[in-house]
């Protein structure tokens, strides 16, 4: 099946297998393996993307489903070499572990903070519902978006 | 105690943070080498019985399968994936691929394919069928068939029975803990490669490489020399990645089909077919005095170790020992019975059967308080062990344990006082607090053999590169060594090179990360390299400049004589100097033997809300308190801590493998195992009383494991506190809670008709 997606503000045209979740095309036929597979059922949220705007789980969607819509990951995050505030604020906060949760917390934030530049310690929250991490308890990450916040 | 630390105790970022916020580090599962095929497990899908037909032509028939094996065509060899040095005693009940299941998870098979996809659906393809055989998922029936009742094990210190048939006053409490999934991100995975010359290579998020190693050795018989383990960037093990459990199959099949073979599992792979949380039934009985002393303490405990038995002595023996070492008991005897079951397979899990103990010991100290009608802190504290008692079963030491500091100190942060026995909202939404206590170890020495080899050399440019087999879990294992190195040598982290385990280079450790050993004896280890390191760079800058060696300097980088600042040289240009004149290398490498294995202390205090009408608890508010002896990375003992009670609240309230008595496993994906998330998470907060220990590297002491020890049971206490109820089977969930108030109303209503 060809397919056009348009990912990280590049558009490719690709030939897969109709049957491929936008996270295998991704991280197989795109080499973008920071979006991560914790379950494959839309629980853990490591595979996190946004699309057009949403945070949403890779894993859920068909790639086809993603044709005309702009798809960010993790690797679109630095700009220029240098890393987004909110990447900045996980490291200055301590906000990683193992790190593998951490591609699709970082896009959860960075969705939430895209519609809502202000948001409350309860919106952050709710913002990550979807994303489990077993290393952190989650204080740290909380801290490291109201980091980016305050500044 | 050293005092003005630099890097030591210090908020260091840990040394890959940038790669993983970027997206950019790799993990198993991320890599790709030419060729490399995938491979895909069949797993039993009946609980026990024996394969009397297996057809794999179906799937070997379809386009791009390479091969697929059964027990027909894989080695019989049985191992224990426990076994983590070559000369342990253990139990061997575990093949690759077996015709006899034991479980609903048992490997059965494993096809291999030039893709996944192919793999996934020649695997649906291969034909089985079972002679089904009878299935037993209740411990308590397990130990009534010979068959499934596998050991005994005993503790046992002075004369408990005697004391508690005597006792006027003895108390009695059963508590169950539930198999648990470790639920670390990144599901288990591994990569292995042959190599030209008959040798094999394998990568895997792994706990110990040279375990690793003697496993897929001894399986594949191979000499260890021809078995290379490499440990990948760990996406989470939490004891789950401890036991080699994909590492021998990959490694055969690769091996067999002479190419890179890739095997990931998915999440229920992942729950039903790796490891899990031993489950245990505890019964315990104690002996108190009025005020509340106690007298002694006789404990049982049920071990259901699963299909195989993997640590389960292990296991029971960790268990049994912290018993002797929170209070103060000199009449106590712990007796655990280890059994089978046709369930999930029980291994490592974060605190290594303390979670367990304490939840039995800590909800009954509860009820004992209760029942003597006293603050349950007090009670613990009138009992708790004091700094450098011994342990009673001729354990090691105890070092200085601070558990009471502990409990003074988080009653009055916590304000403890004020908020138990608060007079209770009648009200649909009931709060309460409780509190409980928990020891663990730092290594294995009085238990088992435990040692590390490490080298450390200064480089020509004036950094330090340390040659290891550390294994990072997550936890900041590299940044600890080098800030111990650091502080030694007074260089920039930032100089200090310390890759992971890799057993072709690293030199020898002879048990990984496990046990909570890594601060503690692994950098002791690295702290005693580095002194080393130090006075050979000394001795050698005192002759060239002609001098005595205490006259000699090191700062931040650069070496001067005493008063002579102005004639200072980096440590690169005095190492090139050192070079010339003497021909040798400022390296050492040393083998340091743990010296002591102090205990560590947490005490947890937690405040629920119970909403009465659904029985659902939310923990509100946490304090953790830890005897640490000295954080040499706050930060991290700090996120340590704080996922090790997210882990707990789990244990305490949501997550169980729970097997029917079919063996069939509900809670085997995340939609229906539910693991804590942001919402539901109070923030935690961490208390640390940092008094040193003699033999930790600059006081330190653990706390991975036992961060996660005592947070189950003061939840679980709190919950019964705030209800004036008694469920001791965890998880706590709303329908035992419900239960429970249905039968304390019908009590109370009985209560009232006979009045």
């Amino acid at each position: 099946m060809a397919l056009e997606l348009n990912v990280n503000g590049v558009d490719y045209h690709l030939e897969v297998n109709p049957r491929l979740r936008l996270l295998d095309v991704l991280r197989d036929h795109l080499g973008l393996t920071g979006t991560k597979e914790g379950c494959g059922e839309g629980e853990c949220g490591a595979c996190t993307i946004i699309m057009d705007g949403v945070a949403i789980n890779s894993c859920l969607l068909l790639a086809h489903q993603a044709r005309g819509k702009k798809i960010l990951t993790v690797e679109s995050l630095a700009q220029d070499g240098e890393l987004d505030r909110l990447q900045k604020a996980f490291i200055d906060n301590g906000a990683v572990q193992c790190g593998y949760c951490t591609p699709g917390m970082l896009m959860s934030c960075k969705a939430l903070l895209m519609r809502n530049p202000n948001p409350s310690e309860e919106e952050i929250r709710i913002a990550i519902e979807g994303n489990l991490c077993r290393c952190t308890g989650y204080t740290k990450i909380i801290r490291a978006v109201k980091d980016v916040v305050k500044k | 105690m050293k005092d003005n630390l630099k890097y030591v105790g210090k908020d260091i970022p840990m040394h890959d943070i940038s790669e993983k916020v970027a997206g950019k580090i790799k993990y198993a599962g991320d890599m790709q080498l030419p060729g490399m095929l995938y491979a895909k497990l069949v797993l039993s899908d009946i609980a026990h019985g024996r394969i009397i037909k297996i057809d794999t032509s179906k799937a070997e028939a379809l386009a791009g399968v390479v091969k697929v094996f059964t027990y027909k065509n894989s080695p019989d060899t049985r191992y224990n994936s426990h076994k983590w040095y070559v000369g342990l005693e253990v139990l061997e009940d575990e093949k690759l691929f077996t015709e006899h299941v034991r479980f609903i998870g048992d490997r059965v098979a494993a096809v291999i394919a030039k893709d996944r996809y192919t793999a996934e659906r020649a695997a649906e393809l291969i034909e089985i069928e079972y002679e089904p055989l009878p299935v037993i998922t209740n411990p308590e029936e397990a130990i009534k068939d010979k068959g499934y009742s596998i050991s005994r094990k005993e503790i046992k210190s002075g004369n408990p029975e005697d004391i508690i048939n005597r006792a006027a006053l003895v108390f009695e409490d059963r508590v169950e803990t539930p198999k648990v999934h470790h639920a670390a991100m990144e599901t288990h995975v591994c990569v292995a490669a042959p190599g030209p010359g008959g040798e094999i290579t394998i990568w895997t998020p792994c706990q110990v490489v040279f375990q690793v190693r003697l496993i897929a050795a001894e399986v594949l018989s191979m000499p260890l020399n021809k078995v290379r383990v490499i440990k990948t960037t760990m996406g989470g093990s939490f004891g789950g990645k401890g036991q080699p459990v994909l590492e021998p199959v990959c490694a055969f099949l690769a091996r067999e089909v002479d190419a890179p073979v890739k095997l990931q599992l998915d999440r229920t792979e992942s729950i039903l077919a790796t490891r899990t949380r031993t489950a245990t039934i505890g019964t315990i009985k104690t002996a108190v005095d009025q005020e509340g002393n106690i007298l002694a303490r006789d404990i049982h405990m049920l071990v259901d170790t699963g299909a195989y038995f993997t640590n389960g002595d292990a296991v029971s023996m960790a268990m049994g020992k912290k018993a002797f070492r929170l209070y103060r008991i000199k009449d106590q005897k712990y007796v655990a019975d280890v059994v089978y079951t046709n369930t999930p397979v029980g291994g490592a899990c974060r605190g290594y059967g303390s979670p367990q103990i304490h939840a039995l010991s800590e909800i009954h100290m509860d009820n004992i308080a209760r029942a003597l009608k006293m603050d349950p802190a007090e009670l613990r504290l009138k009992n708790l062990v004091q700094p450098y008692d011994l342990d009673p079963i001729g354990g090691p030491a105890l070092g200085n344990a601070r558990v009471i500091d502990c409990v003074t100190k988080g009653m009055e942060a916590f304000r403890w006082k004020e908020r138990w026995q608060k007079p209770q909202n009648p009200g649909r939404y009931v709060r309460g607090v409780g509190m409980a206590c928990a020891t663990h170890g730092n290594g294995y020495h009085g238990g088992y053999q435990d040692f590390i080899t490490m080298s450390l050399r200064m480089t020509e440019d004036g950094g330090a590169y340390l040659n290891a087999g550390i294994h990072d879990l997550g936890c900041g294992t590299v940044t600890t060594m080098k800030q111990i190195v650091a502080e030694v040598l007074d260089i920039d982290v930032d100089k200090i090179l310390a890759p992971e385990a890799d057993t072709l280079v690293s030199p020898f450790d002879i048990a990984g990360t496990q046990a909570s050993r890594v601060t503690f004896v692994c950098g002791g280890c690295a702290m005693k390299v580095s002194e080393m390191v130090k006075e050979k760079f000394i001795h050698y800058a005192s002759k060239i400049w002609a001098c005595k060696p205490e006259d000699i300097k090191m700062e931040n980088g650069t070496v001067y004589k005493d008063r002579e600042k102005d004639q200072k040289l980096t440590y690169g240009e005095m190492i090139i100097l050192i070079q010339k004149k003497f021909q040798d290398d400022i390296s050492e490498t040393y083998t340091y033997t743990s010296p002591a294995n102090p205990a560590v202390y947490a005490v947890n205090f937690a405040e629920v809300e119970i909403d009465t009408y659904t029985g659902l608890v939310r923990v509100t508010d946490v304090l953790a308190v830890h005897d640490i002896g000295k954080a040499i990375n706050p930060g991290f003992v700090e996120g340590q801590i704080q996922g090790a009670i997210q882990m707990g609240i789990g244990l305490a309230l949501t997550e169980e493998i729970k097997a029917d008595r079919n063996g069939n496993i509900s809670g085997d994906r995340f939609s229906k195992y539910h693991v804590i998330n942001a919402p539901d998470m109070p923030d935690v907060k961490v208390l640390l009383v940092e008094e040193g220990d003699e033999h930790g590297p600059f006081g330190a002491k653990s706390v991975g494991e036992i961060s996660t020890c005592a947070i189950a049971p003061a939840i679980v206490n709190a919950i019964n506190a705030a209800l004036d109820i008694n469920v001791t089977s965890l998880p706590v969930t709303p329908e035992k809670i419900l239960k429970a108030l249905k039968n304390k109303r019908e009590r109370q209503q009985t209560e009232t008709i006979l009045v």
